[in-house]
């Protein structure tokens, strides 16, 4: 039996369907005090002074702390993406601000209280009073000399710039048949995963051991984080990762709220709880994907392109701590994505502004770029009169030319765009749709089809990083009775990649699968490792199994050789029997052997092996490179999977609403562990490129207000919104996983965006619309519209 | 101020003194520690904290705890007896993966087995409706929607996964 390969159930989904979970505001501690924040009204001010006093005096509330207090006993903030490895600027972010706010919702103060409802009331009478400062919202504005600077200590809100370079960009555009230019716009959204972050912490002074339940994705990077900004011994801290309902990168640290329970706690020796409201989660728990991509496109009017510029400008919001920043690297990295531009410029600006910080959010920076080719090869489309799908199979990389450098120096390592592109249409019935369309039109109806491709990176590996090292490790430990216990220092927000490494584990081993116990998520008793993002858990965790099992297997088959009397290269597992190859009738018992190891480590068959079954082993992906090649380029993702999907829409011309007929998809992860564990993924990333291809956006007014804090205004998809999506997977193995796997964590996000925005344009085919502002909310189509019929 | 109540949860009474400021789902976590029910917004936009209340769901952060004083409420934790006997709602969630990482699971279990109480044999746009008050942001409800259509079957069929309609 081969468990690679195999739908299974995720592991815990029967405890957690019975309401069984923990998550981290289930822990429930004797004398557990409650915290609420304190947090800035205003997008960028000066903090004259704060009254506690009112806040105090409220029975029930236990401390107030400030920004003071924390200067004074704690370090800034460690960053979870070093600024210095990028050549990035960097400001000094506390767990509460001491002087100055940047954006409405920083932290200035907290409440500890014996109850949650106290300590929301007393922090409501902290008084701070303010001083207002300029502020800037605008990311192009906050380019211009003479803007309001985010930090003043800068010389410009510029935090970051690239300038990616092949080719000759001016023959190019000298030789083209035509050229044209655009500018699109990405609106601001984020995870919203429906747990909102929360964290307990308890000390025990006398064993000086802070312990942490934390929903988060990174418990040993937050130890890390934690020790270094508290000033403290990794060995003095416990994070413990309980279930989490759902992550999608917004849940990796460094939150203000981390380090400043786990001061109070140490401080108040009381266990401390915080659990965010909605609003504050909409309000500080991280943004990401405001995005400004100005190009110029040179192509041939076989469709052919030969010459892109792009510039990517990034409004980040706020500098802080957290690794949000770094998306806008990725988007410049990954541009011009799939396809094949011999003369090509990317640049780009990551720039700051008096808004709520990015923190990494499913996709990471690699949507854009995938949305803005998209765009790019619509429009060649329109102006050469090919077909959108003849330009994308005419620019793509073809499936012989990988491993493929791309102009930022990123390696893509396989794939094969035009199968998959292919295989859609026949999905989708692209031959046969424009007769659909035109019958469509004689009933009034005004339907369109719309393609999309994605190209998601994964396994970021960036240097010197605590958290973003390309690496992962694993514990294998088989039991005197011959079950299993996987430790892993990946570890799942409800993504499932438990039960992907039970099933590596049990293929290595040749047992049954539900011998196997993994545990993750826990730093005193998992290997050290870098946990959840840019969709590593298998490819790194997973091979970190596969590596510390071989180990075990191997261990085991000398031992098993000699009860054989055969050598070890003749035998084989399987089922959980260890057996001579050819003549599977002669066997040992999986569990016997352990048994032997454990129970006779002086007989005659154990006696040349060291006692114990118990590897821990670390992988490092290959196709990954540090030391910057002659452009300063560095690889740093060394697995692309890739995916296209093509979609049909219906929209109404009165009112401009949008709605999903068909998605059809086809995705390349390379070797999928699980298909069923893929698919359920895939599903979830696509509904969320949907809602913000539709729905999603985080509108600051002129005060810099988030006036989108609730799910009232924030609107994610409802069942409702979504249709039956159709998915097919599609097999290019990594060349460089040794499971042959590339990730599918942040599939399906990405294509939506292209796909829904060139399928609404084609709907209404006649008024010649050009969307290059989302999200395609039913007011914005109406009005685009409108203002096509104005001009017409 | 606290103030007694008295509410019968998963068939069992329980009499409790709770703070005027508590919301139901507080209460039903914090007192009675029945964290099955979860709180995703606490502005009754999420559904994560269904439950259901003398007979129909509610949304239980939009509900004073002093308010269920002599009420009959049902969790999660009362719809299987036992870590092997869930209730077919459940187990149809489960073989069809109709989760991610569980945490609006109990209030679409919950919401589930009221819209099958109402429409026993929904359609995939009934069941879509039946569920648009409880958010998902792991599955994109494909899964979900299918394990409700199998549950569906297994209600009519005593329980039994299989039967067709």
């Amino acid at each position: 039996m081969k468990y690679i390969g195999k739908e299974i159930v995720g592991l815990p989904t029967r405890q957690l369907v019975a309401g069984k979970g923990q998550y981290v505001s289930d822990v429930i501690l004797d004398g557990m005090l409650h915290m609420a924040i304190v947090r800035s009204p205003y997008a960028h001010a000066r903090i004259k002074s704060i009254d506690t006093k009112p806040a105090e005096a409220v029975p029930g509330v236990v401390y107030v702390i400030t920004g003071k207090e924390v200067i004074e006993n704690m370090r800034p903030i460690m960053e979870a993406y070093d600024t210095a490895a990028m050549d990035a600027k960097s400001v000094k972010c506390y767990a509460l601000c001491p002087e100055r706010v940047r954006y409405v919702g920083e932290a200035v103060a907290a409440v500890v209280a014996e109850d949650k409802y106290t300590a929301r009331l007393a922090a409501d009478l902290v008084e701070v009073d303010y001083e207002e400062l300029p502020v800037v919202f605008d990311a192009e504005e906050a380019m211009k000399p003479g803007a309001p600077l985010v930090e003043p200590d800068w010389d410009s809100n510029v935090m970051v710039t690239r300038d990616f370079i092949r080719g000759d960009l001016d023959k190019a555009f000298a030789e083209a048949d035509g050229t044209f230019s655009g500018t699109i716009n990405t609106q601001r959204y984020t995870g919203a995963a429906i747990e909102p972050r929360g964290y307990v912490a308890t000390y025990d002074p006398y064993q000086d051991m802070l312990t942490m339940w934390a929903s988060t994705q990174n418990p040993h990077p937050m130890r890390v984080f934690l020790a270094e900004t508290l000033g403290i011994p990794e060995t003095s801290i416990r994070v413990i990762q309980p279930h989490v309902g759902g992550g999608f990168g917004l849940k990796i640290p460094t939150f203000q709220e981390e380090p400043l329970i786990a001061y109070l706690a140490r401080k108040l020796a009381r266990p401390i709880k915080w659990i965010e409201e909605r609003q504050e989660n909409l309000l500080v728990g991280g943004h990401a994907r405001q995005n400004r991509l100005h190009y110029d496109v040179a192509y041939k009017k076989d469709g052919s392109v030969i010459g892109f510029r792009a510039k990517v400008i990034a409004d980040v919001g706020a500098p802080a701590a957290l690794c949000g920043w770094g998306q806008s690297f990725v988007t410049s990295y990954c541009i011009p994505t799939c396809y094949k531009i011999p003369n090509c410029r990317v640049q780009l600006f990551t720039v700051v502004t008096n808004k709520c910080p990015w923190n990494a959010y499913r996709g990471y920076g690699k949507e854009a770029a995938s949305f803005l080719m998209d765009r790019v090869m619509d429009g060649v489309a329109k102006a050469t009169g090919v077909d959108r799908a003849e330009v994308r199979l005419k620019n793509f990389i073809q499936p012989e030319e990988f491993p493929y450098s791309q102009v930022s120096g990123a390696m893509i390592d396989s794939g094969n765009y035009p199968k998959a592109l292919n295989r859609v249409l026949e999905m989708v019935g692209y031959k046969d749709f424009p007769k659909l369309q035109a019958d469509a039109r004689k009933q009034g109806r005004c339907i369109g089809l719309g393609i999309g491709q994605e190209l998601t990176p994964e396994g970021c590996s960036m240097p010197k990083s605590t958290l973003l090292s390309g690496y992962d490790g694993c514990t294998v430990r088989v039991n005197p009775s011959g079950q299993v216990t996987v430790l892993t220092g990946v570890t799942s927000p409800g993504s499932g990649n438990e039960t992907g490494i039970a099933q590596i584990v049990a293929d290595t081993l040749g047992v049954d699968v539900k011998l196997i116990r993994v545990i993750q998520g826990d730093t005193d008793t998992c290997p050290y490792g870098l946990g959840n993002y840019s969709s590593r858990s298998i490819i790194m965790g997973g091979a970190a199994a596969q590596v510390a099992g071989t180990d075990i297997r191997e261990k085991m088959f000398k031992v098993a050789a000699k009860m054989l009397e055969v050598a070890p290269a003749d035998i084989d597992s399987e089922d959980g029997k260890i057996y001579v190859k050819g003549a599977p009738s002669r066997y040992v018992l999986f569990k016997d052997v352990a048994s032997t190891v454990y129970r006779d480590c002086y007989g005659k068959f154990a006696s040349d092996v060291e006692p114990g079954l118990e590897a821990t082993r670390y992988f490092r992906h290959p196709n990954v490179y540090h030391q910057p090649e002659v452009d300063g380029r560095f690889s740093s993702y060394p697995s692309w999977p890739n995916g296209v999907s093509a979609c049909v829409v219906e929209v109404d011309p009165e009112t401009g609403i949008v709605k999903l007929l068909r998605y059809c998809a086809v995705h390349d992860a390379g070797v999928l562990i699980n298909p069923l564990l893929a698919q359920a993924n895939l599903h979830g990333g696509i509904i969320q490129g949907l809602g913000g291809a539709m729905f999603e956006n985080l509108v600051y007014d002129e005060a810099g207000q988030l006036k989108t804090a609730s799910f009232l205004d924030y609107t994610i998809p409802t069942a409702v919104d979504c249709p039956s999506l159709e998915v097919e997977h599609q097999e290019t193995r990594s060349p460089f996983n040794p499971l042959g796997c590339k990730g599918v964590g942040e599939s399906g996000v990405t294509a939506p965006l292209g796909a829904i925005c060139s399928a609404v344009e084609n709907a209404l085919g006649h008024l010649k619309l050009n969307f290059d502002e989302m999200p395609l909310t039913p007011d914005r189509v109406w009005q685009e519209i409108r203002h096509a019929q104005q001009q017409a | 101020m606290k103030t007694p109540v008295e509410v019968t949860v998963n068939k069992k009474k329980y009499k409790v003194e709770v703070d005027t400021r508590m919301i139901l789902a507080d209460m039903l976590r914090e007192e009675l520690r029945l964290t099955g029910t979860h709180i995703g917004c606490g502005t009754g936009n999420c559904g994560a904290c269904t439950v259901v209340l003398n007979g129909e769901t509610v949304k239980s952060c939009c509900i004073i705890a002093a308010d269920a004083n002599g009420q009959e409420i049902t969790t999660i934790e009362g719809l299987s007896s036992s870590a092997t006997e869930l209730h077919p709602i459940q187990q149809a969630f489960v073989e069809n993966q109709g989760l991610q990482c569980g945490y609006c699971t109990p209030g679409m279990v919950l919401s589930t087995l009221q819209l099958l109480k109402d429409n026993p044999n929904p359609t995939e746009d009934e069941i879509r409706h039946g569920i648009s008050g409880n958010l998902c942001r792991c599955t994109g409800y494909q899964f979900i929607v299918q394990s409700i259509q199998d549950a569906a079957k297994r209600l009519s069929n005593g329980g039994q996964p299989g039967a067709s309609q």
